[in-house]
């Protein structure tokens, strides 16, 4: 009966193992980071000096990390959008018709169960084997291109590949947020004449907005982060065309380079990036659901 | 009216048909290549083997040093997902019935870090790992598996435990004072359904997480199945029959694991979004 006086300490005990842990391996890293970007500290020197700013201005004119940074945000609007279109257009599809909802969900899922390492290594085959092949003997000239070698047609790669191993998680929250809405609803909907298209977007679209807002921001999130996908694909290049701002960061610190202050600096600039926009993006269909 | 419930039903199909073999289709020409001669392969990648090559698998099993690199993986993800049940349970429930401004404080410092991409404490992190010598420590990987994944995991059990009434634990004889024997014969079976779906979510997390080990593991004798696949993979870049072998071998455990719990993962994985 001791703890009943002090709620708080029976509190902190509960959560102790949980704040060490946190504390050593996510907020530490956080917060001292904000530290090293301002070292010269690198994987060479035992000691490191503040060097202020300058890790910052040199980024300012690092044309490789805003290359980067330019593909990064190229990959995010596509995959974002090719990827939710997709899902929610199978998850409608899937949920409009009676049969075969476990067998396609089951199906659309699967590339998600396998790291995208290994998804991305199948298509490495797919894209300098198979597609040859199919070029050469199934007359599809258009299948002849050199989608790992040159830049324009490995953009294509990698959203394909990322979209595949995407698309099953959006639809599984889609289908769920489908199974949510009323029939009653449509059914009334229907009767008043209007055809599957307008029922579509003003009777079911309007109620899974939040579903929307999930897989928006989850796609918006780990798009930013991409790093599997393309280190499977073209490891960033042909030269750097190819690279993320994740890709980049790794580089910078763990190929070469090991300049660690300077790559951490680079993180805190993705940091801020990806934080602006996952704000504007929530505020925006925040908004966006009240409104409906 | 008939006749275009026909035609709409058709296309439908066809559609889902089309997706169905679009996702299927890097899996099935890896499967169906994997087990033929790298001749055969490289005539016709199209044509079904004329025998079935499985002594593919017999070397790249070897060479990837196939069931101690599965072992670690199994060893890490049990172990990280152990600890964040385990750690985030006990903080969740506790967070969620206590109300004072500590709790909340805590509460609010669990979560907040959510938004921090990984990318942006990795180097820092690598630091942190070197200073504690765990680099290629296995267990030390599952305890910074388990510092990033507790936020999330108390995030959902403290959303769990607001649901469930709090007569229910009184009615059992805990009070504010509860120790940690009644949490454990009394609270954690309520949280059943949740740590279901947080175990699922972090196994897969985990399994397939390839960034973090490709860090902090260099030594090859604690290689993830991932890691010594990509080896494989850098080392035989033109050995296709090998690296087929090796991608479909390590493709084979989740896909079981799928098939085994397919139920309880898409429903897992829909609450989990949803709450999250």
């Amino acid at each position: 009966m001791k703890n009943k006086k002090n709620p708080n300490r029976s509190l902190l005990i509960f959560c102790a193992p949980a704040l060490l842990v946190y504390k050593i391996f996510k907020l530490y890293p956080a917060v001292s980071g904000i530290f090293y970007a301002l070292t010269d500290w690198n994987g060479i020197n035992k000691t490191y000096h503040f060097v202020g700013f300058s890790n910052f201005i040199e980024i300012c004119g690092d044309s490789y990390f805003w290359n980067a940074m330019w593909f990064t945000l190229k990959y995010v609007l596509a995959i974002v959008v090719v990827a939710n279109v997709v899902a929610l257009l199978l998850a409608v599809a899937i949920e409009s018709r009676p049969k075969g909802k476990g067998f396609f969900r089951t199906i659309f899922y699967m590339p998600n169960m396998i790291s995208m390492v290994i998804g991305g290594y199948m298509w490495m085959f797919i894209f300098t084997k198979v597609l040859y092949y199919m070029a050469d003997n199934w007359n599809m000239k258009f299948l002849d291109k050199s989608w790992i070698g040159n830049p324009k047609y490995s953009f294509v790669a990698i959203i394909t590949v990322a979209a595949w191993g995407a698309v099953g998680y959006l639809m599984i929250i889609y289908m769920a947020a489908l199974q949510g809405v009323p029939t009653e609803l449509k059914a009334a909907a229907s009767l008043d004449g209007a055809n599957a298209w307008k029922i579509f977007w003003n009777v079911t679209f309007p109620l899974i907005g939040h579903a929307v807002t999930i897989c928006v921001f989850w796609s918006l999130n780990s798009g930013f982060q991409v790093f599997d996908v393309i280190y499977a694909l073209t490891g960033g290049g042909p030269g750097r065309a190819t690279q993320s701002a994740a890709i980049n960061i790794y580089e910078e610190a763990f190929k070469g380079n090991i300049r660690y202050g300077y790559a951490t600096a680079k993180s805190m600039v993705l940091f801020l990036i990806v934080l602006l926009i996952t704000m504007i993006q929530l505020r925006i269909s925040k908004g966006k659901e009240e409104e409906l | 009216m008939k006749k275009k419930q026909l035609i709409s039903n058709c296309l439908v199909y066809s559609f889902l048909f089309i997706g169905a073999l679009y996702t299927l289709f890097p899996l099935f020409m890896a499967l169906m290549n994997s087990l033929k001669t790298n001749g055969e392969l490289l005539t016709n990648v199209m044509s079904l083997p004329q025998q079935l090559h499985a002594e593919n698998y017999t070397r790249t099993f070897e060479k990837m040093k196939y069931f101690r690199s599965l072992g670690n993986t199994v060893l890490l993800a049990g172990v990280s997902v152990t600890l964040i049940i385990l750690f985030s349970a006990l903080a969740g429930w506790k967070l969620c019935r206590t109300k004072t401004k500590l709790s909340r404080f805590l509460f609010g410092l669990f979560v907040f870090s959510m938004l921090i991409p990984f990318s942006s404490i990795m180097i820092p992190l690598y630091k942190v790992t070197l200073v504690l010598h765990m680099k290629n420590s296995l267990f030390g990987l599952s305890l910074v598996y388990a510092g990033l994944g507790v936020s999330m995991a108390i995030f959902l059990y403290h959303g769990f435990v607001k649901g469930i009434p709090i007569e229910l634990e009184e009615s059992a004889g805990i009070d504010g004072s509860s120790s940690l024997q009644t949490f454990f014969y009394i609270i954690m079976p309520l949280l059943k359904p949740i740590t279901t779906t947080i175990c699922i979510t972090n196994v897969l997390w985990v399994w397939n997480d390839f960034l973090l080990p490709l860090i902090i593991i260099s030594n090859n004798k604690k290689y993830t199945l991932l890691l010594s696949t990509n080896t494989l993979f850098g080392q035989y870049s033109s050995d296709w029959t090998a690296i087929l072998s090796a991608l479909i071998l390590a493709a084979i455990p989740v896909i079981i694991f799928y098939a085994v719990f397919q139920k309880q993962i898409l429903k897992g994985i829909a609450e989990g979004a949803v709450k999250g």
